[in-house]
């Protein structure tokens, strides 16, 4: 007997963002986020509470993706977030935290919220116009004859992830190997389409940073018992080594018999047949020439027996992620069949070899053109390493992104605070044309600007975690921080230092202003011809692409939830 | 919303505070003098009895993130290397208190995350001049006088007689005294010692040391204790006998090394050079020598006295007395070997075989049945093993109850679970292959020369134990060596297990490494004096120069360097000035922590006005004072023997150690997700979350 029950209503809520708790929730978020920010944020546990594994971090991918969040209005920023990060890998943080300002700001100057969208989106427009221009003060060209800017870049992404507990010393070190390992992935001659070659990383946890190396071609771990076992049958003679790739398993198991029953009389193995099946391969890689037969998954015992007495070296278990690195640099097809292996699929390799690192041992694949590389990476535990793979990947990728847009824009809260003073300039100089064509007044023009601006400047003040005070100066308009609590008649320029991303320096004469104080618009000028620029130093650099994004999405996303009027739950 | 957020930094930090409070049970760990601890389970009524860091924490419930990371971190330096958790566990407590002391004088987190671990690195590279090569102290193989005379390997005829005779004087090398006098023992009153010892026929030299009242003057930080520390005096056959002939710690060789490595230990060191002279008498067949702890075995026999513990070449194992039976009949001739890398049953299948779930066996005869498929398969099995004349097979995991009775019957031994090592040395030694399934068995497969024979002790009578019976496996060309370790007392049998490992793993570093520290304090002793100096530096910089050394990512940081850098650098001295004057404390030669305290202070001006404090500290380590930070008691002559320290285990604990309080320090917020949230909202202490 089947019970029914009643359909519960749906809830429909209105006006979603003034309730209470829409706005608690939101603020907690907006407190996680701001807090993990820059190279002083603090860190998260994540877990379950119950003994599972604690993950210590403060990277919005493992944020974001650790949180169980369920409100809408928190998802929608959430997910939004998450899309930028899988495309783009930094200014996750960024962009969270500008939004999460956006809609606090943009909420406090209680518009309606068609005007508001509306000129924010035009705001946006006239930073991504400045951005793109050659006017740009807050943006330097990378230039790829000197690997300085590049390091720049590398650095300001390792260095701002704190759960990684890398020195001074091991985030040189990480640095200079995660831009070595990129510089192996660009091809020697660049025809129209340029592929780029893939780095792979491989796992080495418990041991220290320093041990991290970078190796051309492929290592694949192996177990010492293979070592002995591979080694003495090796054809070194051949100068090329045939490989065949597989990427069905080869253990031997019905796995693949689909769905139904299969009815067996007995006395008859399936197993036997599909071992009969498996020996007839072998004997066709041997036949073949093959001398070296790879696996994604398990190769079956027998099979594995009757090829190394053939002297063909096997290794199974290799995984999906190596699949792709592997094809690419052998030439070979992955083969997905039992029968009919056709020669073609058949790759090759210049030499094979083994190295034994930090109490581990790799068989080594040379391929003959090299576009593939492995990244031995080691930290001390398991959850520095999870922290560090992921900012070496972000790395990589800011790479990626800088060789397609040789851009950066500055970073230690530079770009923000350049950015916020440029919008507040522009807002008072707007033709009346334009602020015609959007339908709004100079005031209300006015006020959005200046909520918009006050958002980039708190994502600025977010690098800040130390109860520091942060000033601006009236010329480039950059960040600079100031220990808090100094009196107000002393002279500025004892105070500070150096701006946040380190071009400029305190002999300048500037002016400077406490940030978000209320003082008269200017046109913040380019600082990319200072002489420091040039100098030995690094640079605190962002990644061009990643911001512009971040900046986008979190501009129309808090558009999006500003918009929310009602949201219509399912009870059911 | 399912998650549970809880702000972790209010006023105090709470994590470092747990963090702390953690830590500090395992202080009375540190030192070779320790005291055991039990672990009782209220629920079960069973406990634990332990003396090391790991096992300590590894028995407790520790489900709160801090005390997993704790955990995690203590087993991750445990895997490497073996040895110095319970310094890093020391100084977990240590640092994780200073920097809550810096916390309370308002110093800004990001700076003492900067200064310590900067400070830390100044330090490691500082003691590098400390570093002792261990050439200059291991003077070659030349010296090492064989000591398994009656069983060299190799020579099949000796192979089935592999124990040392009674009457050879060197046999008080192998059966090593593996005494505990060192250890205090609150609650196992009577440490094993003579009282249990028969005195060997034969063995003069045992009876003449047998009555002399002998100190512990190896351990690390050990001195001739004053009479009113006599709870550390027991009579001990681990002591040093007087006579120049029976001197044990006199070697100009491996010896020295080993023994100044064994920090308190040298019943388990003794076994571990056993074991090296077992190796490299091997390795003379062959050519060159390394210590190989791959191929080094442990092989447990609670009930039996401690002075039974030795080091024999081969396997050693425990067998079943039917086996035992087998084990008579195949002695004394070559045996053909298997080796099987999986289980011996018919439904065993290698990882990564997947059953298919919808195959259905249909049969045309009535009555087939599925006991049938199992008979079948063990006489299949066995016929595979007679046809290739195998007596002797070593199974990994699990073996089929009825083919292990059908081959009893038929004089095939079969031993299992029998470790992947093992197996692999096997393999190797024989050159034969590791097989998954029987079907594979070629002549590839089968190894020859191998021998079994009953495990004897010293006076060539066999064991049997708890209804075990220990025999023993050689095979020419095998390098294995097995530490056949005994304790009277049951539960104190994973200690000393234990303790074998650490000092195996510690001259095993100590030989990867190259090179070892000046023990006894000698290395903290220079990071304190360091750390000291560069707080005078910091003190006299301006201003407008921030150091070099330093790396701050705010600018104003940089800036306040100076005010705040004293008293950082401070607190990660305090670490280890912590730990000296514990581990002093410890060895009960000093009364207070205060009183040691006072002592270090001495010893650091004293370094201080010598102008090079290194060279002040090796000065005082070459001129025969193990021990840096002064005990305040004499030297005699006993204390030739110099301590020593690993480098690399010692300089990753104390990176690990601040690594993790710098974490804490830096972790502001608990996230909690999952079906927990709902636990929490109903207990009492919801009210330190924040539900989203």
């Amino acid at each position: 007997m089947s019970r029914i029950e009643a359909k519960k209503p749906s809830l429909c809520t209105n006006e979603p963002l003034t309730k209470e708790r829409v706005s608690f929730s939101l603020s907690v978020l907006s407190g996680i986020v701001k807090s993990c920010y820059g190279p002083t944020g603090r860190l998260k546990q994540l877990h379950n509470g119950m003994g599972g594994y604690v993950r210590t971090t403060s990277q919005s991918s493992a944020l974001l993706g650790g949180l169980s969040i369920t409100h809408p209005v928190l998802k929608v920023l959430t997910a939004s977030v998450q899309n930028h990060i899988s495309r783009f890998s930094d200014c996750g943080l960024f962009t969270a935290i500008l939004c999460c300002s956006l809609v606090e700001n943009f909420q406090r100057i209680n518009f309606a919220a068609c005007t508001v969208t509306k000129i924010s989106r035009h705001l946006l427009s006239l930073c991504t116009d400045y951005l793109k221009s050659e006017a740009c003060g807050c943006r330097i060209s990378v230039d790829f004859d000197s690997i300085k800017t590049l390091l720049s870049l590398v650095h300001s992404v390792l260095a701002s992830k704190p759960a990684c507990m890398l020195n001074k010393t091991e985030a040189n070190h990480l640095s200079t190997l995660v831009l070595k390992a990129f510089l192996l992935t660009i091809p020697h001659t660049v025809e129209t389409n340029v592929v780029l070659g893939k780095c792979v990383i491989v796992p080495v946890k418990d041991k220290r940073v320093m041990d991290s190396t970078v190796f051309p071609g492929l290592l694949i771990e192996i177990p010492e018992s293979q070592l002995a076992r591979t080694f003495p049958v090796i054809r070194v003679s051949s100068s090329t080594i045939k490989m065949a790739l597989f990427c069905i398993s080869l253990s031997g198991d019905l796995s693949n018999i689909g769905e139904g029953t299969v009815i067996v009389h007995h006395g008859i193995s399936l197993e036997v047949a599909v071992l009969d099946q498996l020996l007839n391969l072998g004997k066709q890689l041997i036949n073949d020439q093959v001398d070296l037969v790879v696996c994604q998954k398990v190769i079956h015992p027998s099979l594995k027996q009757y090829l190394e007495e053939h002297r063909v070296i096997t290794i199974d278990r290799v995984g999906v992620s190596m699949m792709e690195p592997l094809s690419q640099m052998t030439g070979s097809q992955p083969i997905a069949a039992l029968h009919s292996v056709s020669p073609t699929c058949y790759g090759s390799l210049k030499d094979l070899r083994t190295e034994s690192f930090v109490s581990k041992n790799f068989l080594h694949l040379i391929p003959n053109d090299t576009l593939v590389c492995s990244l031995i990476l080691c930290n001390r535990n398991e959850m520095a390493w999870d922290e560090l793979k992921l900012a070496c990947q972000t790395a990589e990728h800011v790479l990626q992104l800088t060789i397609k847009q040789p851009l950066a824009l500055l970073g230690g809260g530079c770009t923000e605070t350049h950015l916020a003073s440029y919008i507040r300039h522009k807002s008072f100089t707007l033709p009346a044309s334009v602020l015609k064509a959007i339908d709004c007044s100079r005031t209300q023009y006015q006020l959005v600007a200046d909520a918009f601006s006050r958002s980039l400047e708190c994502v600025a003040c977010c690098l800040e975690h130390d109860d520091g005070e942060i000033l601006t100066d009236m010329v480039y308009g950059h960040f600079w921080s100031v220990q808090s609590g100094f009196p107000s008649d002393c002279n500025w320029s004892d105070l500070v230092l150096k701006c946040g991303c380190g071009i400029c320096s305190n002999q300048q004469n500037l002016n400077w202003t406490v940030l978000q104080s209320q003082c008269i618009p200017f046109t913040p000028q380019s600082c990319s011809n200072e002489p420091s620029v040039n100098s030995t130093d690094h640079l605190v650099l962002d990644c061009f692409t990643a911001k512009c994004s971040g900046l986008q999405v979190a501009v129309e996303t808090t558009n999006l939830i500003l918009d929310l009027s009602y949201i219509v739950e399912d009870q059911n | 919303m399912i998650m549970a957020f809880r702000n972790v930094n209010r006023r105090c930090h709470m994590g470092l505070q747990q963090l702390s409070s953690l830590a500090s049970i395992g202080r009375t760990l540190l030192g070779p003098v320790k005291s055991y601890k039990f672990i009782v389970d209220v629920s079960t009524s069973e406990s634990v009895l332990t003396c090391s860091a790991v096992r300590l924490l590894e028995s407790l419930d520790l489900t709160s993130a801090v005390g997993q990371l704790l955990n995690e971190t203590i087993q991750a330096q445990n895997k490497d290397y073996k040895t110095g958790m319970t310094t890093l566990l020391f100084l977990v407590g240590a640092w994780s208190s200073a920097v809550l002391e810096c916390l309370q004088q308002n110093v800004p987190f990001s700076l003492i995350v900067s200064v310590m671990s900067e400070g830390l690195n100044s330090c490691s590279e500082k003691i590098q001049c400390l570093q002792l090569s261990v050439h200059d102290l291991y003077k070659g193989s030349d010296s090492v006088p064989m000591h398994f005379g009656s069983s060299s390997l190799g020579v099949p005829e000796g192979l089935h007689s592999h124990q040392a005779s009674p009457c050879d004087p060197h046999n008080r090398y192998l059966n090593s005294h593996l005494c505990t006098a060192d250890y205090r023992t609150p609650l196992l009153v009577e440490p094993v010692g003579n009282k249990t010892m028969p005195v060997l026929p034969g063995s003069s030299l045992i009876a003449s040391s047998c009555n002399k009242r002998t100190r512990l003057t190896h351990s690390r930080y050990f001195n001739t204790p004053g009479k009113s520390h006599c709870s550390l005096q027991v009579d001990n056959f681990g002591g040093p006998p007087t006579g120049p002939a029976a001197c044990p710690y006199e070697f100009n060789d491996f010896g020295q090394l080993a023994m100044a490595l064994s920090h308190g230990n040298q019943s388990s060191m003794k076994l571990v050079h056993d074991i090296v002279r077992c190796q490299q008498q091997v390795a003379d067949h062959t050519g060159s020598f390394q210590f190989n702890i791959a191929e080094v075995l442990t092989c447990c026999l609670p009930g039996l006295a401690e002075h039974y513990s030795c080091v024999c070449p081969g396997y050693i194992t425990l067998v079943s007395p039917e086996k035992a039976t087998v084990t008579k009949k195949l002695q004394d001739r070559p045996l053909q070997i298997l080796l099987v890398d999986g289980d011996l049953t018919e439904k065993y299948r290698h990882l990564g075989f997947n059953r298919p779930s919808n195959v259905r066996i249909i049969s045309e005869n009535v009555g087939l049945q599925e006991s049938n498929s199992e008979s079948l398969w063990i006489n299949y099995v066995l016929d595979i093993l007679i046809q290739a004349k195998v007596n002797l097979v070593l199974v990994k995991g699990n073996v089929c109850e009825s083919l292990m009775e059908r081959c009893i019957l038929n004089n095939i031994l079969i031993i299992n679970p029998v470790t992947h090592n093992v197996l692999l040395a096997f393999g190797k030694g024989t050159g034969i292959q590791l097989v998954t399934y029987l079907s594979q068995v070629n002549s590839h497969c089968v190894g020859s020369s191998v021998w079994v024979d009953f495990w004897r002790t010293g006076d060539l009578s066999t064991m049997e134990l708890d209804n075990k019976v220990p025999i023993s496996i050689k095979a020419e060309g095998i390098h294995l060596v097995t530490a056949v370790l005994s304790s009277t007392v049951t539960s104190k049998m994973q200690v000393i297990e234990d303790r074998f490992w650490t000092c195996a793993y510690r001259l095993h570093h100590a030989l990867t490494d190259q090179k070892v520290f000046p023990g006894g304090g000698a290395v903290e002793l220079l990071c304190l004096s360091h750390l000291k100096k560069l707080e005078e530096q910091s003190l006299k910089q301006g201003d407008d120069k921030p150091s070099g050394d330093f790396y701050m990512s705010s600018c104003w940081l940089t800036k306040s360097f100076t005010q705040y850098k004293p008293v950082v650098l401070k607190a990660l001295a305090s670490g280890w000035h912590q730990y000296l004057s514990r581990v002093m404390c410890n060895t009960a030669h000093y009364a207070s922590e205060f009183e040691a305290s006072t002592s270090i202070e001495h010893n650091l001006k004293k370094a201080a006005d010598c102008g090079s404090p290194s060279a002040y500290i090796l000065k005082e380590f070459n001129k025969g004072d193990k021990v840096m930070v002064d005990f305040g008691l004499l030297t005699k002559r006993e204390e030739a023997v110099k301590v020593y320290d690993n480098v690399t285990p010692k300089v990753e604990a104390w990176r690990r150690a601040l690594d993790l309080v710098l974490l804490v320090l830096q972790t502001d917020a608990e996230i909690i997700t999952g079906p927990k949230r709902n636990q929490l909202l109903n207990s009492h202490g919801s009210s330190e979350f924040i539900f989203l």
